[in-house]
């Protein structure tokens, strides 16, 4: 009797979960599911599937990664369903971007805050910024706020939505140059501000750095100044904010990584902070993000929780005037 | 025509209108105004619409639609209740393939006009719906990869 | 003449391999619900790493031709739209099917097809130049006026009442505000947690056109059916040849209304096939035929929503914009290659470009052979019985609806959309007005909004919004439009009476 029930039990914990019995170290073992709060073709969703492309080799998760995509209102969707419906079993993950679901979050409206999600580890980081037509009489960040100066309120400039990566740019100039501006947010993403900026429909836009290259090289726009401290590897000759005298740090830059809901087991958070920055320093990823014009920054979970906390205590500051 | 389909334009147009009017007094008094121009705007055309149409259908002067008739209505039912159950429960506590099948072979028995007396009958039945579900778990299951909620079985 | 150089790359044996592999590939893919042409490119991706850049745009560039014309097969079958760019290949495709005519209509559909994308791409390799101007000209004020506009077909379209066109149109632009609002982010009739996310158009389209069609074969009840055999017509290839041919007024109209709304970012695919179907209808001497199963309806539809494909990508190829979600992903499939759309990738790679181009114009081909070779076949399906064909239809309904998104939410809104259309289509609305209203209300929305933000920022809304000549322009459509409707009204008795509304449902059920 002691025997069969010794073998009941231990059937029952084989259906229910070996997981707690062996601390999770078969995990995982069916493939695993990323969510995107942004459509099919966006940078987001572009780099998501480029880092995860190695996910199923022995050295990485040993299981596949499917994209899923969940867009609409900047992200807003998205997250709202991972922070709400998501199953915590480590077999959703999420893709974040920094500083838009920390500043929609401050707004308000949402169901989700840094305290709803678990980091796993950040692959990719985007300043922003500020692109002109390539017929544009603005050369420079002084030409565009001369023209504010003299027009205020009638510099109108593209970027894609309220409370993302570009709005905080926007607003952060307005503040560091002490003037009115008009910005227009897009309802297309970053492709439809670039679009309204080359057809001339705004004067400028503030835009991803990633797709403001591209256009360069295609011949369309002038990139005039990057949002960051430092000047990028894949725009040695465009000056960032400071250098052109505009007192504006980092805080819009567009930081992409993975997460997963809070509930998760710690077992798998570890196991996923050990495993998935390993997973994008694959030399085949990093060739693909940098031939996208992607550029790239591992930080592992421990630099993002401090990342995420120092941005939301910037970002509150700077939306608590709106 | 016979007063049935008159009083079922009445109810339907009627409950058009009354959803139009519920969308237009939210359009009006939701926050912030900016976000609900644009549904203020939609709402009090479709609240002047649907208010025509229902007069319309309270003096009799409806042109299109026959409505539903008694024998419609008990051929419905039976199969509207079936898939009801099997999109909004059974599907997601039974997961998709086990509840596909049941459903799958419940509707063939309802509609099918075959006699149900003879065991060729559901022989073929079985065998439509193992054929439908390989089909399906094939496309969605192999092909696509598509994670479907699995509660009992697959 | 540049293309004809990179002809012979098509025909390697490995690419014309993936090509055949594409096309196919399409043709499942675009006839299975809830598979968009966006989803099918983004699924077949991964595939692409492994091979050379040509290779992988080859393959990508064939499937989304041919998930576009694939579409049309559960249209006509099944009156389930693949995407927006079939639902008004439904109209008289899914009646022809009813009526035993499937292969016809197939046929038709698929040759169709490829006279309207052979042209479209013939465009994007002549024109380019020219027609990345024009998909710039449309700015925020352009569209809101298209949007309008095409928002004035609505009650000409399938529907025997104008005023339930119209209020079919408004519930869809409501339906269309469920959710966040797109630009302030404010939330907007989440009276269920199903559409916190908003209503996506996929699962709406299955729900609206899917479910009222698997009620009305439960209508039918258990008894009925023995007499009811539809009889299959076969139908010579030469005959459809003929008869596409033959109707060069809805060739003619679809193909070039196609092409210029597929150039338009941001709206042309998902119109182009009703606003030519629209455009056809009130040229054509036989309009009153146009909805019973009318060959005029299939070939201006499927011409137009394949003569969208080429153009729709020249703002991608020229100016790096991706115009449409198809094209977005395409460029995510040129960039894992570092390749940069753009006069880069015409200068300094012409192999790949060429080749792509090159492929997608025997593409058009290639999926018009294989499209009538199936055509024969898959009319067969009409024969399928109506027990069996309601849970067929009920099933994929499930899973395509599901599969757009991983989510339960968008299976419930399909089913309680097309539930409730079952029962207003009993009392003359359809699902056709509602639907485009579904998809131009965030249009109009958004850009009136963009536009009235530049317009206070620079003008005055009534400078914005009513002068340029391409304004003006829209402008006299729109009044044209409505006009024409109005005098066709007057002139004609549009309201059918109710008699004739019983004849002719009588004669589709």
């Amino acid at each position: 009797m002691k025997k069969l029930l010794a073998a009941a039990s231990i059937a029952l914990m084989a259906l229910t979960g070996g997981a707690f019995a062996d601390g999770h170290a078969s995990y995982p073992e069916r493939p695993v599911m990323l969510m995107v709060s942004y459509g099919a073709g966006g940078a987001t969703d572009f780099q998501a599937r480029i880092v995860t492309m190695t996910a199923g080799n022995e050295d990485a998760l040993g299981m596949p990664i499917a994209i899923i995509n969940k867009p609409g209102a900047g992200g807003r969707v998205g997250w709202n369903w991972f922070a709400t419906q998501a199953d915590a079993d480590g077999y959703t993950l999420g893709a974040y971007n920094v500083p838009h679901f920390i500043a929609q979050s401050i707004e308000g409206g949402v169901e989700y805050s840094t305290e709803n999600f678990e980091p796993i580890a950040n692959w990719g980081a985007d300043p922003a910024v500020f692109v002109v037509a390539a017929d544009s009489e603005f050369n420079s960040m002084e030409d565009v706020v001369n023209y504010a100066k003299e027009n205020p309120g009638k510099l109108t400039f593209s970027g894609a939505g309220l409370f993302v990566g570009h709005h905080i740019a926007a607003l952060q100039l307005e503040k560091a140059a002490g003037v009115k501006l008009a910005y227009i947010p897009n309802n297309k993403g970053g492709a439809g501000a670039m679009k309204a900026v080359i057809a001339g429909e705004v004067l400028g836009g503030v835009n991803n750095l990633s797709d403001a290259f591209r256009a360069r090289e295609a011949g369309n726009v002038k990139i005039l100044g990057v949002f960051d401290l430092e000047r990028n590897e894949f725009l040695e000759d465009v000056p960032t904010m400071k250098e052109q005298g505009f007192d504006i740090d980092n805080a819009s830059v567009n930081f992409r990584g993975v997460m997963v809901p809070k509930g998760t087991p710690q077992g798998i958070i570890d196991k996923l902070a050990e495993t998935v920055p390993a997973m994008f320093e694959n030399a085949r990823v990093a060739k693909r993000m940098k031939a996208g014009g992607s550029p790239m920054h591992i930080m592992t979970r421990d630099e993002v929780l401090e990342m995420w906390k120092a941005r939301e205590e910037t970002l509150k500051e700077l939306l608590a005037g709106l | 025509m016979t007063e049935l389909p008159r009083t079922q334009h009445i109810i339907a147009s009627g409950l058009v209108a009354a959803v139009g009017i519920a969308v237009a007094y939210i359009s009006y008094t939701q926050e912030p105004a900016e976000a609900f121009l644009f549904p203020r705007l939609i709402s009090t055309v479709f609240v002047v619409l649907a208010l025509w149409t229902f007069g319309k259908a309270v003096l009799g002067r409806t042109k299109v639609g026959n409505g539903l008739s008694r024998d419609a209505i008990t051929n419905i039912l039976p199969g509207l209740i079936v898939a009801l159950i099997y999109i909004f429960w059974a599907a997601k506590a039974l997961g998709f393939y086990t509840a596909s099948t049941i459903t799958f072979f419940i509707l063939l028995s309802l509609y099918d006009p075959a006699p149900h007396g003879e065991a060729r009958t559901w022989i073929k039945r079985a065998l439509i719906t193992a054929g439908f579900l390989a089909v399906m778990y094939g496309l969605f299951a192999q092909l696509l990869t598509v994670f479907t909620p699995k509660e009992i079985l697959f | 003449m540049e293309f004809l150089a990179y002809m012979g790359d098509v025909f390697t044996p490995i690419n014309f391999g993936l090509l055949l592999i594409g096309t196919i590939g399409g043709l499942i893919l675009g006839a299975t619900p809830g598979l968009s042409p966006t989803m099918a490119v983004a699924l077949l991706i991964p595939f692409t790493f492994r091979l050379e850049p040509a290779q992988g745009l080859i393959l990508l560039g064939a499937a989304y031709t041919s998930t576009v014309a694939g579409g049309a097969v559960s249209a006509i079958l099944l009156k389930i739209p693949g995407a927006p760019a079939n639902i008004a290949t439904t109209l008289d495709g899914h009646t022809m099917a009813q009526k035993g005519q499937g292969a016809r209509a197939l046929q038709l559909s698929f040759l169709a097809s490829a006279v309207g994308g052979v042209f479209g791409v013939l465009l994007l390799i002549f024109l380019t130049p020219v027609l990345a101007q024009w998909a710039l000209a449309f700015g925020p004020s352009h569209l809101f006026w298209l949007a309008i506009l095409g928002v004035t077909i609505i009650g000409s379209l399938d529907s025997s009442s104008v005023v339930k066109g119209l209020l079919s149109g408004c519930i869809g632009l409501w339906l269309a505000t469920i959710g966040f609002d797109d630009i302030m982010g404010a939330q907007r009739f989440i009276f269920h947690d199903a559409v916190a996310g908003g209503i996506n158009v996929i699962p709406a389209l299955i729900g609206l056109f899917a479910i009222p069609q698997v009620i009305t074969m439960f209508a039918k009840g258990r008894k009925r059916l023995d007499a009811e055999v539809i009889a299959v017509e076969k139908h010579p290839i030469g005959q459809a040849v003929g008869e596409v041919f033959r109707r060069k007024r809805a060739l003619s109209i679809g193909t070039i209304t196609g092409s210029i709304i597929g150039l338009i970012p941001g709206v042309g695919g998902q119109i182009a096939g009703l606003v030519a179907y629209d455009q056809t209808k009130k040229t054509s001497p036989e309009r009153e035929k146009f909805g019973t199963g009318h060959s005029e309806g299939v070939i201006a539809a499927e011409s137009a929503n394949n003569a969208m494909v080429g153009p729709s990508l020249v703002p991608l190829l020229t100016l790096s914009i991706p115009g449409s979600p198809t094209a977005a992903v395409l460029l995510g499939g040129l960039l894992i290659h570092g390749i940069f759309p753009g006069s880069d990738l015409f200068d300094n790679y012409p192999d790949v470009a060429w080749t792509f181009i090159n492929s997608m114009l025997i593409g058009q081909i290639l999926m018009c052979i294989f499209g009538l070779y199936v055509a024969g076949l898959a009319a067969r399906v009409a024969q399928v019985p109506n027990a069996v064909m309601a849970a067929v239809v009920l099933g994929l309904a499930l899973f395509g609806s599901y599969s757009v998104q991983n989510s339960m939410g968008d299976v419930y809104v399909m089913m309680a959309l097309g539930t409730g259309m079952y029962f207003l289509e009993r009392f003359g609305f359809s699902a056709a007005p509602l639907v485009l209203g579904l998809i131009l209300g965030p249009i109009a929305e958004a850009n009136f909004i963009q536009g009235s933000m530049i317009a206070n920022a620079t003008s005055s809304m009534g400078e914005y919004f009513f002068s340029g000549t391409l304004n003006l322009v829209l402008i006299g459509i729109v009044v044209a439009s409505i006009g024409y409707s109005l005098w066709m009204e007057l002139r004609d008795k549009r309201y059918t009476t109710k008699d004739d509304a019983v004849l002719k449902e009588e004669s589709l059920s």
